[in-house]
């Protein structure tokens, strides 16, 4: 260690809150032409859904979840595209942003001088999962949005007939599509945790990204094994589908904590395995 | 900072924070589970708590059950070829439901499922069923007599741990062993256990486990054990709120755009009818714990159900005997043979005690 290093760990400088890291984080994310291409695939699927169901006769009980009620509600239009997407469209496209935080960087070589700062670890990794939330938050979100637009603009709103068979207002109807939109975000956060902790297992973000996106579908293949009922609480995708709770009358909040829970778990307890990981790496490029 | 010094000169130990943190995860989960209780309740006798059983009331509760079963039973087809919410899918894997009571006349049962909801509700005169799935809702006016009935669902599947206890009690018999176990918790309340042991290696249950609440004295769980020991079926509540819902909560008004069946009072529903042709042609072989019911069910006709009831027959095991032949299912707490000549005995006992039964 120099002097000066060590003159910093003694007195490290005051914190400063300053956004302008994670401000350039996110103009990057947002900002790629790759990630922007990602997220027009997630704003095309209930474009899709809306004109598909717009356009043939209305069928009853088959089909996607959600997707005979669009008829009743454009509402539903949002929630279908949530339904449809959960499983692998929205869960992929945090893959690519988290599978791309560290590795990435460690790729183009650009991490070592992201680490030039002594004690920029932590703060790197602080900062990198703060915008895989935000990119969680923003692409569900997204979804939702274009959904309720489609879904208004092609079958109008009105009131909103929920699981339970009551009978609720519009803007109660999209409250809960917010609240089923933040809880989404919240689990495919978790996920980005884990995307994290990868990411700093390679240099190659690519590998990175498979790697989460298996770990995704491999919760959903243990999720179905009706033999492994004893594990199916402690994934963290078997939480996912709750979010339908929301739309029980009154709404079931069962679930949706233990859900929450499971994804602060999952996220607390991969962040730490990533802070431990970076930390101990050697950053040679 | 002082604790983090030691991070500091040896990074390495950094590891040892998330596994840290999986183990008080993956230790409170296994307290949680394991939980005995802390506070003692005041001890009470086998006899007492079944007395106690019969006499819990309650002046309304919600609460969140879930519902396990694992008969041996292949699947059934269902008609979409799909997995569905309803009620008939309860005889096998892991449901949940929403329970909610006020009054004997005041109930509200829903089966959520995955992206759906199968409610049926009580409301004085009025029973409604509605299926998300479908977006339709059946009306039923009770008539005076039948208000008295109590309600059943259409699997014939206990769905609350009242209704399962019920059923124990009425196969009790002398044979059978009871004992008060530790106290338990169960949905977070303090509990009583009584542990029924049927004795008679004839019967495929080895052990019935029933939880009842501690204040109440509400069954609050009921586990069904095979042979094996492994928990063949069980009805648990996973949370309970012993205030009364409110009355809003049994007003069920079908949303518009829902197919609506009204079933008229005065016509015999198939079901009662099938159920009075049934208990006349029915005659039960022993009793209690090995009691085999056998129904006299005719012949299968060319309906669409039938059809399917056939198909799913020709799947079961054939077996033949002094008896006759027919087909058997044997499932983990009960057996099941459906004769050739158009008998279908049901028991929870051991095939052969069937084929006994059914030789008489």
């Amino acid at each position: 260690m120099s002097a000066a290093e060590l003159l910093l760990v003694k007195n490290p400088p005051r914190a400063r809150v300053s956004t302008r890291f994670l401000r350039s984080e996110l103009k990057i994310i947002f900002g790629r032409r790759r990630n922007l291409a990602g997220m027009g695939v997630l704003a095309v699927v209930p474009v899709i859904l809306a004109v598909a169901v717009r356009v043939s006769a209305p069928g009853q009980g088959d089909g996607p979840p959600f997707v005979s009620a669009i008829t009743g509600n454009g509402l539903f239009v949002a929630f279908a595209a949530l339904a449809l997407e959960l499983p692998l469209f929205l869960p992929l496209a945090v893959s690519a942003i988290s599978g791309d935080a560290v590795a990435g960087e460690a790729n183009l070589g650009t991490l070592r001088y992201l680490l030039a700062i002594p004690a920029g670890r932590t703060r790197l990794l602080v900062i990198k999962y703060a915008a895989i939330v935000i990119f969680a938050l923003a692409a569900t979100f997204l979804v939702a949005i274009v959904g309720v637009i489609m879904g208004l603009a092609l079958f109008g709103g009105g009131d909103m007939t929920l699981l339970s068979g009551t009978q609720t207002s519009m803007a109660d109807g999209m409250w809960r599509l917010a609240l089923s939109s933040l809880y989404l975000a919240a689990q495919f956060s978790a996920l980005g945790a884990i995307g994290l902790f990868v990411s700093t297992l390679t240099e190659q973000p690519i590998g990175a990204t498979i790697a989460i996106v298996l770990v995704n579908v491999f919760m959903f293949i243990l999720d179905s094994i009706s033999q492994l009922a004893w594990l199916h609480p402690w994934l963290l995708t078997h939480w996912w589908t709750a979010f339908a709770d929301l739309l029980r009358d009154p709404i079931a909040t069962e679930s949706i904590k233990r859900g929450l829970i499971t994804a602060l778990v999952y996220a607390s307890v991969f962040w730490l395995a990533a802070w431990a990981r970076l930390s101990t790496k050697d950053i040679s490029s | 900072m002082e604790h983090m010094r030691i991070f500091a000169s040896k990074p390495a130990l950094r590891i040892l924070a998330p596994l840290a943190l999986v183990l008080v995860v993956a230790g409170t989960g296994l307290v949680a589970t394991t939980a005995s209780a802390e506070k003692k309740l005041p001890t009470r006798t086998p006899q007492e708590l079944l007395v106690d059983l019969q006499q819990a009331r309650t002046d309304g509760l919600s609460g969140t059950v879930v519902e396990r079963a694992d008969l041996g039973i292949p699947a059934i087809p269902a008609p979409n070829g799909q997995d569905d919410p309803e009620l008939t899918s309860l005889v096998s894997g892991t449901h949940t439901l929403r329970v909610r009571y006020s009054a004997p006349d005041k109930a509200r049962l829903a089966v959520l499922g995955t992206y759906s909801e199968y409610d049926i509700i009580r409301n004085g005169k009025d029973v409604w069923t509605w299926s998300s799935k479908e977006n339709a809702a059946t009306h039923r006016t009770l008539t005076d007599e039948q208000q008295g009935q109590p309600g059943s669902t259409p699997s014939g599947m206990p769905s609350t741990p009242t209704e399962a206890a019920d059923r124990v009690l009425k196969a009790l018999e002398p044979t059978t062993t009871v004992t008060a176990d530790s106290s338990v918790e169960v949905a977070g309340r303090q509990a009583y256990e009584l542990v029924l042991d049927p004795n008679d290696s004839n019967s495929l249950i080895s052990q019935v486990r029933l939880a009842i609440d501690g204040d109440t004295k509400l069954p609050l769980r009921v586990q069904v054990f095979g042979t094996d020991n492994k928990i063949v079926f069980e009805v648990a509540y996973t949370s309970v709120d012993f205030t009364r819902p409110d009355d809003a909560e049994f007003v069920f008004n079908p949303p518009p755009g829902a197919k609506v069946t009204e079933i008229q009072p005065n016509d015999q529903t198939p079901s009662t009818q099938d159920r009075k042709q049934g208990q006349e042609a029915r005659t039960i072989v022993g009793k209690g714990w090995t009691a085999v019911a056998i129904t006299k069910v005719g012949e299968l006709s060319n309906s669409e159900r039938d059809q399917q009831l056939k198909a799913f027959l020709s799947k079961l095991q054939p077996v033949q005997g002094s008896w006759g032949s027919g087909r058997l299912l044997a499932g983990t707490a009960f057996s099941a043979v459906w004769t050739d000549d158009g008998r279908l005995a049901v028991g929870p006992v051991r095939p052969d005690v069937i084929y006994q039964a059914l030789s008489r």
